[in-house]
């Protein structure tokens, strides 16, 4: 599993590779949480759980960092760590562990204002799923 | 994404061309010095004009300004007019931040009034209007009907609950309303973020700056809009905040499913689009419409709350400040307008991304006014050297759909601005530069630092040369404040 970022002029990027789709879907939500927060700050204190549906993997990955920023955007709910329950095509159903952002303990990154569909792609390479998304902030 | 290497012919001066090939229905246009499209050739916004140029009823050219870089789908700083009766609407061309934009505000100040004041000023302004990332409650949370009518009234919305006066809606564009709004189009998710928002910065890009006019270009035009040598102003640059951004998802979804059922091929998933003449085409113009409002009533109160600290800092009357709105902008929109296209007038869709209207003199959409000197426009370049104001002309409405730039451009990614501003110290670097900031973040700061950004007098420079807008006067930062 590797998550990295991708230079982008504008906005902010991510590659996530990883060697099931499980582990993607968690990993991309890690990562997402991680270009907003230092999560090493954040405290696995409360369980959101995460159901989301799209059609292909593309459209689900795309639905679960849309719900995942959701959660964030509506009630400050900032995850530490994501665990993918149940994952069949059209369907996830993950379990986020984390707290609301508190500015005076954690150390806040940057604002995200969506997830965009611009270069976005999520395939299979060499047994190894990937994903790439572009976030505009 | 189009394939297609890009064929770049010079055409001018400051203009360059993109032939039509492969799917393209109009050639690209980009205005841009030799130095700028230097910078430019191995980014991928240059690729991003090719594909705005194969959307369905495109006219003209899909264009972009010098402050053009890569963005998603549409290139920030890209501007594309679209034919009302075979042309597409598209989100992807408007941004997440419907109607981000810019306002400046005049007083009777000199700057060496406020000198010794400079840090109490930003304290209190900083105070007084939230920033940085779920900013909130500037003002009491308001009522699901309340915002509502905010949606349909724009700033007019805040004018009347006591957030600045009558005279500053004369000032924007639109009298600070779209009137297509229809606030029942709204999704919960869009409406619970607008709840306590209103009057926030935000975080990102967005900020506010007190300024000195450190330059007049051209004295008659300046003196029309209020400015003098060494006056305080204050330039606010924000937009809709998360309802906006909600705004844009939301619509993301439907424009998907939209380009499918209309059989539009797109070369960029981020351009999902719909027909102009479609209920989805309908629904997002009335959805962006409130978020564009959004944006008027969320400045129009920053504005009002920038006015307040002044008058407890200072311990002056309000008639001593002198606090009136010169312009308010957006650069992030999708507006009809009436335009010659191959020699008739004809009414279009114009997409502004990253882009600013810039009307000329005797434009009937211009305040009465202003109406003698064209359109002011405003154009923010880094927190640490200056922004400028100019005025729009015929020649824009000849060459860029009544458009010109909107700011200097990013030349550096996030991460690597961050590299670089890890061995500087912000706060000092800031000092140096003679700017007074308060922040929230220290890593936005350290995005934003003016390393990362073009050097807007270049990008100025090359709107003045080609005419498509007139400097009138520059301003230099003293005081920021940001997310």
């Amino acid at each position: 599993m590797a998550t990295r970022e991708i230079e982008h002029t504008a906005d902010i990027g991510i590659e996530v590779e990883a060697s099931d789709l499980p582990t993607l879907f968690s990993s991309g939500g890690e990562a997402l949480y991680g270009l907003l927060v230092d999560i090493n700050g954040v405290r696995p204190k409360e369980e959101v759980v995460v159901s989301v549906t799209g059609e292909g993997w593309e459209e689900l990955f795309h639905a679960w960092l849309r719900e995942l920023l959701a959660q964030f955007n509506l009630s400050g709910f900032v995850g530490r760590q994501c665990e993918i329950k149940n994952i069949r095509e059209g369907r996830v159903e993950g379990l986020v562990r984390g707290e609301r952002l508190d500015l005076k303990r954690h150390c806040f990154y940057t604002e995200i204002k969506g997830v965009t569909y611009h270069d976005f792609r999520v395939w299979k390479e060499n047994d190894h799923w990937w994903a790439r998304v572009i976030f505009d902030v | 994404m189009t394939r297609e290497p890009v064929r770049l012919e010079r055409v001018g001066e400051c203009l360059w061309e993109i032939p039509r090939q492969g799917k393209m229905r109009v050639p690209g246009r980009i205005f841009a010095s030799e130095e700028l499209m230097a910078g430019l050739k191995d980014d991928n916004s240059l690729r991003q004009v090719m594909n705005v140029a194969c959307l369905p009823g495109i006219v003209g050219y899909s264009l972009a300004m010098p402050d053009i870089h890569w963005g998603y789908g549409f290139p920030i700083g890209g501007v594309a007019a679209f034919d009302l009766k075979d042309g597409v609407i598209s989100p992807g061309g408007v941004g997440y931040d419907i109607n981000c934009g810019v306002r400046l505000v005049r007083t009777n100040l000199v700057f060496s009034e406020i000198e010794e004041k400079m840090v109490s000023l930003m304290d209190s302004l900083f105070s007084l209007i939230p920033s940085g990332v779920g900013a909130q409650g500037a003002i009491p949370k308001i009522s699901m009907g309340e915002e509502k009518r905010l949606l349909h009234e724009g700033a007019r919305w805040a004018v009347e609950r006591g957030y600045g006066r009558e005279e500053d809606l004369e000032h924007m564009e639109e009298d600070g309303a779209l009137k297509l709004a229809d606030a029942e189009l709204m999704s919960d998710r869009a409406l619970e973020r607008g709840l306590k928002q209103v009057g926030t910065l935000g975080s990102g890009n967005h900020f506010l700056e007190v300024g000195k006019v450190e330059e007049i270009y051209l004295t008659p035009e300046a003196e029309t809009l209020g400015l003098f040598p060494k006056q305080v102003v204050v330039l606010i640059h924000t937009g809709s905040r998360g309802l906006g951004y909600q705004t844009c998802e939301d619509s993301l979804k439907v424009m998907s499913q939209a380009a499918g059922k209309y059989a539009i091929e797109l070369p960029d998933r981020q351009l999902a689009c719909t027909p102009l003449q479609s209920r989805e085409g309908e629904d997002y113009m009335a959805a962006m419409a409130c978020a564009a409002n959004y944006a008027w009533a969320n400045r129009q109160v920053i504005m009002s709350q920038a006015e307040k600290a002044f008058l407890t800092v200072l311990g002056i009357s309000p008639r001593e400040l002198g606090f009136s709105l010169i312009y308010d902008v957006c650069h992030n929109i999708a507006k009809i307008e009436e335009h010659q296209v191959q020699g008739e007038t004809r009414r279009v869709c114009v997409h502004r991304k990253g882009a600013t209207r810039a009307f000329p003199p005797g434009h009937p959409l211009i305040p009465k006014a202003y109406r003698t000197i064209g359109q002011p426009v405003l154009v923010p370049g880094d927190m640490g050297r200056y922004s400028y104001l100019l005025v729009g002309t015929e020649e824009a409405m000849r060459s860029s759909f009544g458009s010109t730039c909107h700011g200097a451009g990013r030349v550096m990614s996030r991460a690597q601005s961050k590299r670089i501003s890890r061995s500087l110290n912000v706060d000092q670097e800031m000092n140096r530069l003679g700017v007074v900031a308060r922040y929230q973040g220290r890593a936005t700061m350290a995005e934003e630092m003016p390393h990362a950004y073009k050097d807007v007098a270049a990008v100025v420079e090359t709107m003045d040369r080609t005419g498509i807008s007139k400097k009138v006067a520059r301003f230099r930062p003293v005081g920021v404040i940001k997310g």
